[in-house]
């Protein structure tokens, strides 16, 4: 696989140029350029063909982007007929955006700022802040590396080859971490920020985080967390300022 | 707020621009995180124990977003790095409820912000659309070369903005003790809650949500035996 590292590096920047219609499209094709290359020399109409289809419509997690990338740049050298090359980008969107949601956004990330933050408030410090950039980009640049490569060597076989990988197990065991670890994290943190305001305050702050989560259950979207963080500020600045 | 030295505000403004970057462009290393973010904020500013204060509330915050796909969600990174800023040197029961008010505000315009640079690179494409079609690989990268530095023109502008509010707050805005406490309790109580929401809507109704319960448990006899 020519090219690979340069790709590899490229996908650190594969959002670069994300946007309402191609989305990760052309930070895809910028991406693809490198392993591309050889296909030039060999066939030049083909290539042109190629760089065109990669640069069109695409959308997943950019961690997981690397096996699109691999498989339809091999596709691409096997000479399989352009028509099925979009349609196996299509189809990996969905697949590669849910798992690496799922792993990453909704699994690895919350495990290791809960993991971090209860560190950091038991007094870890900077070495808290070091171990969850350290571990989270250990295992998103192996995790890159070797989308890259199963890509290649998949090629349209890709579907089978993540079915049969280790990313569905390793959604299912990361979820139960994030939650021990998010939930871990609440107490240690709630503890840290209210010890020393004294029995008001602590059941003030209880009351405002339970009346926030109920609220913004009830009412969804339209009341965010922020904007109920910022509505329970400004009514507090306006009712002292009002005298109450 | 402590005064802030010229070369402070450059780094400081450098730093919001990287994590700025880092949210979606390159090289999403989380440094983003309000939690890094706002702790190397409050260095760079003097003060590390503020900007991990700041950084560890706003993390509870950004702990209920989920970064998928074209949902709009707010810019931490920079908001972490201002709310830093102010906080900075001023004690953190005081001055934590008003520089975390701030940093939500940016947080919301960034959030604002990132979504105009995502229609520019739209536009930019559209620009480009016969190049792209002849399969130029010369349009692609500057496409993509361009998209980073409308990013990271927005994290500068943002950071830039964020620092010169910070400023203005520190030395207009003068609030009673009773005030700046309930502000700093309402900041947390906030905080729990945006976190708790999106801890239990993750989690579902399987193996996650019995593992969050424990990590509640747990975390509970934690805090108390501390």
């Amino acid at each position: 696989m020519n090219g690979g590292w340069r790709a590899l590096l490229r996908l650190l920047a594969v959002q670069g140029t994300w946007n309402y219609e191609r989305m990760l499209g052309v930070g895809m094709g910028y991406a693809a350029e490198p392993l591309l290359e050889d296909l030039k020399t060999v066939d030049p109409v083909r290539h042109g063909e190629a760089v065109v289809r990669s640069a069109e419509f695409f959308n997943c997690n950019p961690n997981l982007a690397g096996l699109a990338l691999g498989a339809t740049a091999r596709a691409e050298y096997e000479a399989v007929p352009g028509p099925q090359i979009a349609r196996l980008r299509t189809a990996l969107c969905s697949p590669l955006g849910a798992l690496g949601d799922e792993l990453f956004w909704a699994g690895l990330v919350p495990a290791l700022v809960g993991l971090a933050l209860v560190a950091a408030v038991l007094g870890a410090g900077w070495w808290a802040i070091l171990g969850l950039l350290v571990v989270y980009n250990l295992v998103r640049l192996a995790t890159a590396l070797w989308a890259l490569r199963t890509g290649f060597d998949a090629g349209m076989r890709v579907g089978s080859a993540i079915g049969a990988s280790w990313i569905p197990r390793a959604v299912e065991r990361v979820g139960p971490v994030a939650g021990a670890a998010v939930g871990l994290a609440l107490p240690v943190l709630a503890g840290w920020y209210l010890r020393g305001f004294g029995a008001v305050g602590i059941i003030g702050a209880l009351a405002v985080a339970a009346v926030g989560a109920a609220v913004t259950r009830w009412f969804g979207p339209s009341l965010t967390s922020v904007r109920f963080a910022l509505l329970a500020m400004g009514l507090l600045v306006f009712f002292r300022w009002m005298g109450l | 707020m402590t005064a802030l030295a010229p070369e402070a505000v450059l780094l400081l403004l450098i730093w919001g621009t990287l994590v700025a970057l880092d949210l979606v462009s390159v090289p999403q290393a989380m440094i983003s995180r309000p939690l890094v973010a706002g702790t190397v904020a409050g260095w760079l500013a003097g003060d590390t124990e503020a900007g991990l204060r700041v950084g560890a509330l706003l993390e509870l915050f950004a702990l209920d977003v989920l970064p998928i796909g074209a949902v709009r969600y707010p810019d931490y990174g920079p908001a972490a790095v201002a709310g830093a800023a102010l906080a900075a040197g001023a004690p953190w029961e005081l001055g934590l409820g008003l520089s975390v008010g701030l940093a939500l505000v940016l947080a919301v315009l960034g959030g604002w912000s990132l979504k105009q640079v995502r229609r520019w690179n739209a536009r930019a494409i559209q620009r480009r659309t016969a190049a792209l079609a002849a399969g130029e690989s010369g349009a692609i990268r500057l496409l993509q070369y361009g998209g980073i530095a409308r990013d990271a023109a927005r994290g500068a502008l943002l950071t830039g903005l964020g620092l010169l509010a910070a400023w203005a707050v520190a030395r207009g805005v003068q609030l009673d003790r009773q005030t700046a406490v309930g502000l700093t309790l309402v900041a947390i109580g906030t905080a729990l809650a945006a976190a708790a929401s999106g801890a239990v809507r993750s989690a579902g109704r399987g193996a996650r949500l019995r593992w969050l319960a424990a990590g509640v448990a747990a975390g509970t006899l934690l805090a108390v035996l501390r």
